[in-house]
């Protein structure tokens, strides 16, 4: 080789090891100058990750402190088809562990467009545990709370339930989901590939959802339950709804709707079903209302229980003929007769002593037509006539032509046996209550130790005999209304039979209110709803322990 | 200048052994959490009155007290 080829050669090699050197430096600052800071948020995105620390939701109480409502762990199963390298074998193996459809799951996981699905939401601990050990490339795996109801059907109406989210949709879920839901916490790590944290950058700690107590009692509402599902199989009824109230302080003990349904299942349960019927339903009284008609008769000093009248069987009122359910003759009867017999000519012949204005004062006082304001989601007010008729004098007294919901009823009765003192049903302990007095005097004490005196008539000599209770007084009023026809008018066979009964009637303790619809085979309210007011009633009283008043002490 | 370095590496080991034992403590505690949730609806569920009384029926052919059976003694000062 001459030197002059060597030298070529020697300048061809500088000449490349230059060009080289330039380009790795001219790379060097391209990346390290030009593209640096879109370059450090790359890496930081793939080793530092900021995640949501959920917040544990609170859980809901009985007032006994027995868990209705409760987080449990579920893992959440997911999946990058990107990453899934045998999306068939992969499908069936997921689909096994988790009782999935593998054909679903295939579509998914072969769909390498998308970055991250979910191969199931909450799913089982165990099942989730035993797909994680065979290590299937793709999947990923992280804990999750999903809310679970131990007492399964129990004060499901109530409660309502909480979504995939964990927020709650319905019920006391909802309407306590800032308590109950805490606020998630943040936190941003450095990861190891791995996935172990190797630091923690930012913290910010969760808050925790409060528990709430409700003040619902889980025994007694699952008796109440039990006879409200015995009473629609008795009498092949529709449904049947109970409200048991303390009077005193308007605490909802039960709040009973049948059919029920398992709170675990919501999803799978129509939305019918889970409508708390107490609350978010109406229904046309009947001759419940009657108090209503005869308090405010009392109360204008109008009448005396023991005013006298004269009754034919039946009434005539601008176009309508107003008619006694159990009565065909001419009957004398006094003002605590009219109640106790469930007078219906007796007292639209009271209502109209009363005059239109009058009437709709007391009914607005008594609480019908606007909301209890209960700490429940969806409450309606009721329906009041739009405008009175002539005959509207002959059928609003007697519960027709007005439409009100169980809780309202309830209330109205615990108003009685409160001496007059009106106060507003609540479900949960403690915690903020709606707008509006939340107790007044909508009678005095005179007139309702007046009316207690007669409805505890109407269950020793009157239309409830049914309602009674060995060694208590019960009080009470039943009620029989025939629903609206669709097609105009009232139904001939479709009837909402219902009782209201306070007891220790000496002591008002308990309000309960029973109401069945639809039953067949019998329609009146001292025949179907009388005997579950009076099986709930038995039990609650001894439960509760509250000692007989009608015995010698 | 080399103790120092090696103080520096010992000082950033340490703290990422904290790190990753912080983080294991973290996992520790919310599978306790999970567990302690899991235990406690499993005993709601088992002490439901609902089920006590029905097995109570069943099993055991108890059936609730009659009211009318039970006598209350009224302790009061009279």
């Amino acid at each position: 080789m001459t030197p002059r080829l060597a030298n070529r050669r020697i300048r061809l090699l500088l000449a490349f090891f230059t060009l080289a050197f330039l380009g790795t430096f001219g790379r060097a600052v391209w990346l390290q100058a030009v593209q640096a800071r879109p370059l450090d948020r790359l890496a930081e995105g793939q080793h530092r990750v900021t995640i949501d620390v959920p917040a544990a939701r609170g859980s809901i109480l009985d007032r006994n402190g027995v868990d209705l409502a409760i987080g449990r762990q579920a893992i959440t199963v997911y999946a990058n088809p990107r990453h899934v390298t045998n999306p068939r074998a992969t499908a069936i193996a997921a689909a096994r562990a988790l009782h999935l459809d593998p054909d679903r799951l295939y579509g998914k996981l072969a769909d390498r467009s998308r970055g991250f699905v979910y191969i199931a939401r909450k799913a089982d601990p165990k099942r989730a545990a035993a797909l994680q050990t065979q290590n299937l490339t793709g999947l990923g795996f992280y804990p999750e709370e999903r809310r679970a109801y131990p007492q399964g059907s129990v004060a499901a109406h109530v409660l309502g339930f909480a979504g995939i989210d964990n927020h709650g949709l319905t019920g006391i879920e909802l309407a306590r989901d800032q308590t109950l839901a805490g606020r998630n916490g943040r936190q941003t790590v450095v990861r190891d590939p791995f996935g172990r944290t190797l630091d923690v950058i930012r913290s910010e700690a969760p808050v925790e959802g409060k528990d709430i107590r409700l003040t619902i009692d889980n025994t007694l509402q699952a008796n109440a339950q039990s006879v409200l599902g015995k009473a629609i199989r008795r009498w092949g009824a529709k449904g049947a709804t109970a409200v048991v109230m303390n009077p005193r302080n308007g605490q909802v003990l039960a709040m009973a709707v049948e059919p029920g349904f398992d709170a675990n299942r919501s999803s799978q349960t129509d939305r019918d079903t889970q409508r708390n019927r107490a609350v978010t339903d109406t229904y046309e009284p009947g001759s419940t209302f009657k108090v209503v008609t005869v308090g405010g008769a009392l109360s204008q000093g109008l009448v005396t229980p023991s005013s006298q009248f004269t009754l034919p069987p039946s009434i005539q009122v601008a176009d309508r003929v107003i008619h006694e359910a159990h009565r065909d003759y001419t009957q004398r009867m006094t003002v605590a007769e009219i109640l106790s017999n469930s007078s219906n000519v007796g007292t639209v012949t009271l209502a109209e002593l009363l005059g239109r204005q009058r009437l709709a004062s007391w009914i607005s006082r008594f609480g019908f037509g606007r909301k209890t304001g209960i700490d429940f989601p969806g409450e309606t007010s009721g329906i009041l006539p739009s405008y009175w008729s002539g005959s509207t004098i002959g059928t609003l007294p007697i519960g027709h032509g007005i439409a009100v919901t169980p809780v309202q009823m309830a209330a109205a009765y615990a108003a009685v046996a409160n001496r007059g003192v009106w106060v507003r049903p609540r479900l949960v302990m403690g915690g903020p209550m709606g707008k509006g007095p939340h107790r007044h005097r909508i009678i005095s004490r005179h007139v309702a130790d007046q009316l207690m005196s007669m409805l505890r008539d109407v269950v020793i000599e009157g239309t409830g005999i049914e309602a009674e209770v060995d060694g208590y007084q019960v009080a009470g009023k039943t009620g029989t209304a025939a629903k609206p026809d669709p097609r105009g008018g009232y139904s001939t066979s479709r009837y909402v039979a219902s009782f209201v009964g306070i007891v220790p009637a000496s002591n008002p303790r308990l309000v309960i209110l029973v109401t069945v619809d639809e039953p067949h085979g019998a329609i009146w309210g001292g025949v179907v709803a009388a005997p579950a007011f009076q099986e709930i009633a038995k039990f609650a009283l001894q439960y509760l322990e509250i000692p007989p008043d009608a015995l010698p002490r | 200048m080399a103790v120092l370095l090696a103080g520096v590496v010992a000082l950033n080991v340490a703290v990422l052994r904290l790190n990753m034992q912080s983080d294991q403590l973290g996992r520790e505690q919310a599978q306790l959490r999970a567990d302690n949730a899991e235990l406690a609806s499993m005993l709601a569920a088992r002490s439901a009155s609902a089920r006590t009384s029905s097995r109570a029926k069943r099993e055991l052919g108890l059936q609730p007290a009659d009211p009318s059976t039970t006598t209350f003694l009224d302790l009061s000062k009279r």
